[in-house]
């Protein structure tokens, strides 16, 4: 299979900032070189360069290509993965692919977004004519339909979700990349008595934009075994869905893409759910950890809560989750924040966690959630499972 | 818990419509609501957009409804941009129609308490600079 054949050499990854100084290109540049000096590849043996999306590349159109030039890479494959905060993940997929197809051997896979010193974007989509007008401020707002549909139907234990950001701020104390200012513990009753910034979604719910980058270096499981590295990581399932159910006026806002998405790598991976040793989903709000725990199976729809309070999340409990304390206890690289989770991942599988180091290194799966799509769930639902080299 | 504000004294800028939504916000203008009618599968569909969302047809065409319907959820806006800073906290609805589609509005002359899954509500007009309206609901 395609997947299992391209092998994760090596992860790199910037200090996250509440806003950078420096340039996107010049964070880059420290992945570029962070990852020749810990793989001892060659630059002139990157051949391929994926990026995720990002704000401050929004706008332009040749980012990609741009980037190969700001960066003087030479490549027989370039291209931008733009689908939010799946892009990361959805570029690891994509190197492996075009590995696969011989279209080039080794790929930079790079995730910059400087979001708050610079954003670029500019939204064609339904948000002036349908969403503007209302004060509707996108993301937060959405998530508070999404919750309060979600309360309406099976019940909510705010409590409990409280848990899961408790758990993520204790990784990110221990995380030295994390933006400094959310490296304090929290309570669970801070989380309960944090502002609302959309009803029913407080501020500790809540993703921070920040700046930085992360990437990682993909080549063929082969080549890597030849070269005689010892610490790879094996993508060996994926799955991936953007739009659900586009086809209907009305959709359970309860249910995303991770549940088709997250069946197929499993049935790749020749995994189930409770074979998972470590859990980094996308977290741009706090329920939506808990709506992919349902949508996978960890367990039944309905059932997130539950299912959170029998279970221990910090990284020495029976499910490690987001190590490095997740998108929203680390800071979220505007469209690159999905390559945070990926690369604690990996680093974990290389055992190279420190003070948070896992103690089940067997495997890792990791998600992205991207895009916010008009009065429905999310855009895209990633999930891709890692082991190390077997 | 503070109450609800209806911000209905928030000066909007009016949409830019596309080429495919043109007819609706020109309908706003006589405070009518018209939707997309997909007439190969019989169905409603909202956003407006170029295409039949069930089918990939363009066997479009525009019928007016009443606009009554239920919530089907709602979110109350602590924390807003300009100019809606100030103005919070005001509730915006994600209503399902009478005749199946979810639609995304502003929902004022509405109490806290009153607010609820399954609030029945009918259109409010709110006027835009360019004559056109903005669709709101309010208790039916």
């Amino acid at each position: 299979m395609a997947l299992r054949d391209a092998a994760i050499v090596g992860y790199a990854e910037t200090k996250i900032v509440e806003k950078s100084d420096r340039d996107v290109w010049e964070l880059g540049a420290e992945i570029l070189e962070s990852l020749l000096e810990r793989t001892g590849f060659e630059k002139a043996e990157i051949d391929g360069l994926i990026l995720s999306s990002s704000m401050t590349g929004a706008g332009n159109c040749f980012w990609s290509q741009t980037t190969a030039d700001q960066l003087a890479l030479d490549v027989d494959f370039c291209q931008t993965v733009d689908i939010g905060g799946c892009s990361p993940l959805g570029g690891g997929a994509r190197a492996a692919a075009a590995i696969d197809a011989g279209l080039c051997r080794t790929v930079l896979c790079l995730f910059a977004d400087t979001q708050a010193a610079e954003n670029n974007q500019r939204m064609r989509s339904f948000h002036n004519e349908w969403t503007t007008p209302l004060g509707y401020i996108g993301p937060p707002a959405a998530f508070g339909l999404l919750s309060r549909r979600y309360e309406h139907q099976f019940g909510l234990d705010y409590a409990a979700l409280g848990r899961l950001a408790v758990a993520q701020r204790g990784h990110a104390v221990l995380n030295e990349l994390a933006v400094e200012k959310l490296r304090k513990p929290i309570t669970v009753d801070d989380y309960l008595t944090s502002r609302m910034i959309a009803d029913p979604i407080r501020l500790l719910d809540s993703v921070m934009v920040c700046d930085g980058a992360s990437g990682v270096l993909v080549t063929a499981r082969k080549s890597a075994e030849k070269r005689g590295l010892t610490k790879i990581v094996v993508p060996i399932g994926y799955g991936e869905r953007t739009n659900y159910r586009a086809g209907e006026a009305i959709v359970d806002v309860t249910e995303s893409g991770h549940g088709v998405a997250g069946q197929r790598a499993f049935l790749q991976a020749g995994l189930a759910p409770k074979d998972v040793a470590a859990f980094h989903p996308y977290d741009d709000f706090i329920i939506a950890i808990m709506l992919q725990l349902e949508m996978l199976g960890f367990c039944k729809r309905g059932q997130g809560c539950q299912f959170i309070r029998e279970h221990d999340f910090a990284h020495t409990g029976d499910l490690p989750l987001n190590t490095g304390g997740g998108q929203i206890s680390a800071g979220q690289c505007g469209l690159a924040g999905g390559g945070t989770n990926l690369v604690e991942a990996v680093r974990q599988l290389f055992g190279e966690g420190g003070k948070r180091q896992v103690k089940n290194t067997g495997n890792a799966l990791v998600t992205g959630i991207g895009g916010i799509p008009y009065g429905r769930n999310w855009a895209s639902s990633v999930v891709m499972i890692l082991t190390p080299n077997a | 818990m503070s109450p609800l504000k209806d911000t209905l004294g928030v000066t909007r800028e009016p949409p830019t419509p596309r080429s495919f939504s043109r007819a609706y916000w020109e309908a706003t203008r006589e405070k009518r609501l018209i939707l997309q009618y997909d007439r190969r599968s019989g169905r409603y569909q909202f956003f407006p957009r170029a295409t039949s969302i069930y089918n990939g047809h363009r066997d479009l065409e525009w019928r007016e409804v009443s606009g009554r319907g239920e919530v089907f959820s709602y979110t109350i806006a602590y924390r807003a941009r300009p100019p809606f800073q100030g103005h919070e906290p005001f509730a915006i609805g994600l209503v399902t129609l009478d005749e199946g589609v979810n639609v995304m509005g502003n929902i004022v002359h509405c109490t806290r308490d009153q607010l609820k899954i399954g609030l029945r509500v009918k259109p409010f007009w709110m006027p835009l600079a360019n004559g056109a309206h903005l669709l709101m609901f309010e208790p039916d």
